[in-house]
């Protein structure tokens, strides 16, 4: 438990209404359209979607798991943490592909890139699993709050939880997007101050830079100052062959799109941006943001190592920032550190709540069940959407000690096996919809194959994660390729009128010369381009 | 830098050309230099700061090469997105 002097609860008081106000204050302007409830209507400069990017991606749970990494592995850890790092590419690449293709979801863009049934039934498994991973990732995050505040001040875990997710609903329901990106702003300023205050702070208390390492070298535990203290070729805890995996997969993954969780979201940034520069500038400065601020916490968790170097409990050594916060810093600044944990809490859970409700609006709603609805009406379904969702992530939040384990399987598995056929469906024009289907069938049943069932018959034996991605990869491939070989190309119409606006990159041949035969394209760009 | 195009015709910024590709390059180079450097910086490691000072050279060189082509690409796709997005809107409607 901590005690909160007056002065503590001011700054959270004085916080929380002002991120509440400053997101209602949009509300004029998230009514007037579809468009602007769940983009701002496209015309925002790159700093509001890059800090929207950075303070999403920054909740309740993040520093728990970045302390977790870095407490176990030392400055290693931060490896863990660089799979942000495929917006590197993706800002130049993909990003610039999915911005000119101007769909709202990534669900939508399934329509535009392939067609036919193929593409709808895409479109809608892309829109009904994104409502269900946002509701999860609410239920998730929120339940991370209820317990901070269980431990700060003894409260059942249900009220953290509730409380925190309902008062950022009230900005989210009434002004959408625009109320989350305005509000992402403030919170990002306020929660990367903090992260620089607390961090810096936290290595003050251990003594300064040069004590960590002396103490370090005392306990024997040097090697926790090397990022690249590989434990061998294959073997060990940190062998190499995870880390060169980890940097092909989160590098190269920027050229598709879907390789990660996390494009969804900023999928949503990339469409509200105002021009194509912006969406590149905002997913790139966002995510160095994130890289910054995980190498301001690794320190700082190196700092409370050397402070605290024997916990065992992974579940204690998890809040290592958050007790460099509340321990050291001193009465007035606690309360300015929560609000700030609240500011994180609260820029997830809004980018959640507007973003799963923007599939069920767009993808589900106004595409399958009523294609002629009002604009009025459409921002009316999104409200209740967001609504749904909220209660929906409450009964998530409480159940989620029965479920993590099963959901965090079904993450994995999605990013595993569908992380190549994410990138051929951007950069391979012959690639259709059967095959990018198949392949998410395809890695369903391999992943429980591979991860659990023939493990546990002794068929194989129990793999690492690294090795795991690399041969369901290959099984995938094994049937994908196939299939989408054995069926039919998309329409060439399609594919021309998706290549003259997006100008894919890679392998997209067939379809340029099309175009050029069509005229679509102009007359100096045709006698100049190569052979992709 | 004289072999990197300052000035794009929207044409020729429509293709996929060697400063694309450099960018890919340096972008994540300067993501790994950057996570580095912040880190060796903050334990007052003296390479941290060279490190990061590598960051942020590639980072303005990473700008230099890309944001003309950028800003051509911008430029012209804004003056087609309002037709664009009547035929998105046919396609959420099932008019197409």
């Amino acid at each position: 438990m901590v005690n909160f002097a007056f002065l503590d609860w001011f700054w959270v008081v004085i916080f929380i209404v002002l991120m509440v106000v400053c997101g209602i204050l949009f509300y004029r302007l998230g009514k007037r359209s579809i468009s602007d409830f769940f983009l701002a209507g496209r015309g925002l400069p790159w700093w509001l979607p890059a800090a929207s990017v950075y303070a999403t991606h920054s909740a309740t749970d993040t520093p728990m798991w970045v302390s977790g990494v870095i407490y176990k592995y030392g400055l290693r850890g931060i490896w863990y943490t660089f799979f942000s790092a495929w917006c590197a590419i993706s800002a130049f690449a993909s990003t610039r592909i999915f911005r000119r293709s101007l769909a709202y979801t990534q669900a939508e863009w399934q329509t535009l890139r392939f067609s036919g049934l193929g593409a709808e039934l895409l479109r809608g498994w892309i829109a009904g699993w994104q409502v269900f991973m946002n509701m999860f990732v609410l239920g998730w995050v929120g339940i991370a709050m209820g317990k901070l505040c269980h431990y700060l001040f003894g409260w059942p875990d249900w009220l953290g939880l509730i409380l925190f997710s309902s008062l950022c609903a009230i900005y989210v329901l009434a002004a959408g997007y625009w109320g989350v990106v305005m509000a992402d702003f403030q919170q990002g300023v306020i929660a990367f101050s903090v992260i620089i205050i607390v961090s810096i702070w936290g290595i003050v208390a251990a003594g300064g830079p040069q004590a960590i390492t002396a103490k370090l070298n005392a306990l024997g535990q040097s090697w926790r100052l090397n990022p690249f203290a590989f434990s061998g070729l294959t073997s060990g805890d940190f062998p190499l062959v995870w880390f060169l995996t980890m940097l092909v997969m989160a590098v190269i993954g920027g050229f598709g799109m879907g390789t990660y969780i996390d494009w969804y979201p900023e999928a949503q940034r990339i469409q509200s941006a105002r021009t194509v520069r912006d969406a590149s500038y905002s997913i790139w400065s966002g995510s160095a943001l994130i890289i910054i601020r995980n190498s301001l916490w690794a320190v700082a968790i190196i700092a409370f190592f050397s402070l605290y170097p024997h916990i065992k409990s992974t579940a204690d050594y998890e809040m290592a920032w958050f007790r460099l916060g509340f321990e050291f810093l001193p009465v007035g600044l606690v309360g300015f550190f929560f609000a700030a944990v609240v500011a994180i809490h609260l820029s997830t859970i809004s980018t959640h709540l507007n973003l799963g409700a923007s599939y069920a609006t767009r993808d589900l709603y106004h595409h399958y069940f009523k294609p002629k609805a009002s604009e009025r009406e459409l921002v009316w379904v999104g409200r209740i959407s967001t609504l749904i969702l909220l209660v929906g992530s409450f009964i998530y939040g409480l159940m989620m000690e029965e479920i993590t384990q099963w959901l965090i399987f079904a993450l994995w598995i999605m990013a595993a096996g569908i992380w190549l056929p994410s990138i051929l469906q951007v950069i391979w024009w012959r690639f259709n919809s059967w095959g990018y289907l198949s392949s998410w069938i395809a890695n369903l049943g391999l992943s429980w194959l591979v991860v659990w069932v023939l493990p546990e018959f002794h068929v194989l034996p129990l793999l690492p994660d690294y090795l795991q991605f690399w041969i369901m990869m290959v099984l995938g491939a094994l049937i994908y390729i196939p299939i989408t070989f054995l069926t039919q190309t998309e329409d060439m119409n399609r594919l021309v009128k998706y290549y003259v606006m997006s100008r894919p990159l890679g392998w997209w041949k067939p379809v340029r010369k099309e175009a050029e035969r069509r005229g679509l394209l102009r007359l100096e760009e045709s006698q100049s381009e190569g052979g992709n | 830098m004289s072999w990197i195009k300052k000035d794009w015709t929207a044409q020729q910024a429509d293709k996929w050309t060697k400063e694309d590709y450099l960018t890919f390059i340096i972008s994540p180079l300067v993501y790994v230099l950057l996570a580095l450097g912040i880190a060796f910086s903050l334990l007052l490691l003296w390479y941290g700061w060279i490190i990061l000072g590598v960051s942020l050279i590639l980072l303005l060189i990473m700008i230099k090469i890309i944001d003309p082509k950028l800003r051509a690409i911008s430029e012209d796709y804004e003056m087609k997105q309002k037709k664009y997005l009547e035929d998105l809107e046919k396609i959420a409607r099932w008019e197409e």
